[in-house]
């Protein structure tokens, strides 16, 4: 047999939902008002004064035992940062020349195929020109053969 | 050494009587404190450009591709892009690729001490156009789809004005992404020059932790975003999809990433304080931002419970924009439901998939 308990969740759901309906309004309307921003504003200021004060402490605190502070590190991590980014400009003046070099190789294709074409309809001249000549060259032997045997 | 023998106390636990109460129980211990944190980000993939701390991805690599047009997604600067692939049956990128897309992210990284000086130009002039050049280069495309989520949305829609006419984007896609900051609600406050001191926190910090800015989020609506979370869980404790859900989204609610404190420095400023994108004032690197230079299709998504970024914020931009094909799509659902959750697969996923299938043809 289950032995009935007294259901946390339900409870805690029910007391949630109530106070969630009955404060929402008034927490959303301080929340709206300027004098809360003033507050939020002044809590921030001496957080970050509390923050600013850690700060310069451990600074001089690491300084004093000599191990290298934040400040020191992010130096050697900028020192590699740029020259990742002198490789990526690399990179880039690479993949712009491959760029300009693919664009040539396609409009020196071009020129050659229109040559080429060009040069096939020389020679077809060419080669009908010799036809012709040749043809008018049997045609004058033909006469000046008919002539003589006359 | 001491050694303290724990047996008493597991004896007088097992000893408690069992019933359904205390089971419950039990398991709200568990997902609390015992249990592993779930497996996110799961759909294969393959880096194919580093530089600083970001990577290029490409999504399901041997999936063949049907659609012609590559997906570009960039997130913010905040939080993770993982929210993007959170699960197996409950990731945007997974949906994509299933269908055929080819999907790239630009992920930030963690950005380090080192990063402190990094500006919001240097990701927006430096990184997305060379991670657009890579994809078309991978891809063999001849256009590019641009998604942008949150605040990754509003650095696409920049990066759009300034290259629309350099690259070629043919599509843009921004999900709940802020534009206008005119009424940015309790922020605008918040983050009052008044009172917000920004210069001290940026020079303090150097970069602004993600618990600072994890708490004004939480801040939004604090009784919900703290004791609601676990009488959240509290009651759903014998749904094991809606506990796995649960804890999908608390390993990405609090697994952020420092905001580089320059471009957080310029995030708020030029954005929450000066509004100056909409108003186009906003310079980068000494070229003005105009809107109206973006031309691409444009679907601008608005999700109405959103507290983060606020309808009034996006909307303005579809009335900015030169595009003549622009969409403006409004869904009930909140910052982080709209793309992740039962009904975001079910609603937003197809929508997004059918209008970037149909621009891409």
């Amino acid at each position: 047999m289950t032995q009935s308990t007294f259901d946390v969740f339900s409870l805690w759901k029910e007391i949630y939902n109530k106070t969630e309906s009955a404060w929402h309004d008034a927490i959303q309307e301080t929340l709206e008002k300027k004098s809360f921003a003033e507050s939020l504003g002044q809590i921030q200021s001496q957080y970050v004064q509390f923050q600013e004060l850690v700060n310069k402490m451990t600074e001089s605190y690491l300084k004093q035992t000599n191990i290298p502070s934040r400040d020191e590190i992010a130096n050697v991590a900028s020192l590699i940062i740029d020259v990742d980014s002198k490789i990526d400009q690399l990179e880039d003046e690479i993949d712009e020349k491959e760029e300009r070099l693919v664009k040539e190789m396609d409009a020196l294709k071009k020129s050659v195929s229109s040559l080429e074409k060009k040069l096939d309809k020389v020679i077809e001249l060419l080669n009908k020109s010799i036809e012709s000549i040749a043809d008018s060259n049997a045609t004058v032997a033909a006469t000046a053969n008919k002539t003589v045997s006359k | 050494m001491v050694t303290v023998d724990t047996t008493p106390l597991k004896e007088w636990f097992e000893s408690l009587p069992k019933n359904k109460d205390f089971e419950k129980l039990q398991r709200f211990n568990k997902v609390l404190f015992t249990d592993p944190e779930p497996q996110v980000g799961q759909t294969p993939k393959e880096i194919i450009w580093t530089k600083n701390k970001a990577k290029l991805y490409r999504y399901q690599p041997n999936k063949v591709k049907t659609n012609k047009v590559p997906i570009l997604m960039i997130y913010a600067l905040i939080n993770k892009p993982y929210i993007l692939d959170l699960y197996p049956g409950n990731s945007f990128i997974e949906y994509l690729t299933d269908r055929g897309h080819d999907v790239y992210l630009l992920d930030w990284g963690t950005a380090g001490f080192e990063d402190r000086h990094m500006k919001l130009e240097d990701y927006i002039v430096d990184y997305i156009p060379r991670a657009v050049k890579k994809v078309l280069k991978h891809s063999g495309a001849k256009e590019i789809t641009m998604f942008g989520y949150c605040m990754g949305g509003t650095m696409t829609a920049i990066f759009t004005a300034l290259y629309q006419k350099k690259l070629p984007i043919r599509n843009v896609v921004l999900l709940t992404s802020p534009i206008d900051f005119e009424d940015a609600g309790l922020y605008t406050n918040w983050l009052d020059k008044r009172y917000f001191k920004l210069d001290n926190i940026v020079e303090t910090f150097g970069n602004v932790p993600f618990e600072f800015i994890d708490f004004g989020n939480k801040l939004l609506n604090p009784l919900s975003n703290t004791v609601g979370v676990y009488v959240n869980v509290a009651s759903n404790i014998e749904n094991e999809e809606k506990i796995l859900n649960w804890k999908l989204m608390q390993k990405w609610l609090n697994d952020g990433v420092p905001f580089p404190g320059e471009a957080y420095r310029q995030w708020i400023r030029n954005f929450y304080q000066e509004n100056k994108l909409i108003n186009d004032e906003l310079e980068v690197r000494g070229e003005r931002v105009l809107l109206s230079n973006i031309t691409a299709n444009l679907l601008n998504i608005v999700a109405t419970r959103d507290n983060i970024v606020l309808p009034q914020q996006i909307e303005p931009l579809n009335d900015k924009v030169s595009s003549k094909n622009k969409t403006l799509h409004v869904v009930n659902a909140g910052h982080v439901s709209v793309i992740t959750g039962k009904r975001a697969v079910a609603e937003n996923y197809p929508f997004i998939e059918q209008w970037i299938t149909e621009n891409s043809k």
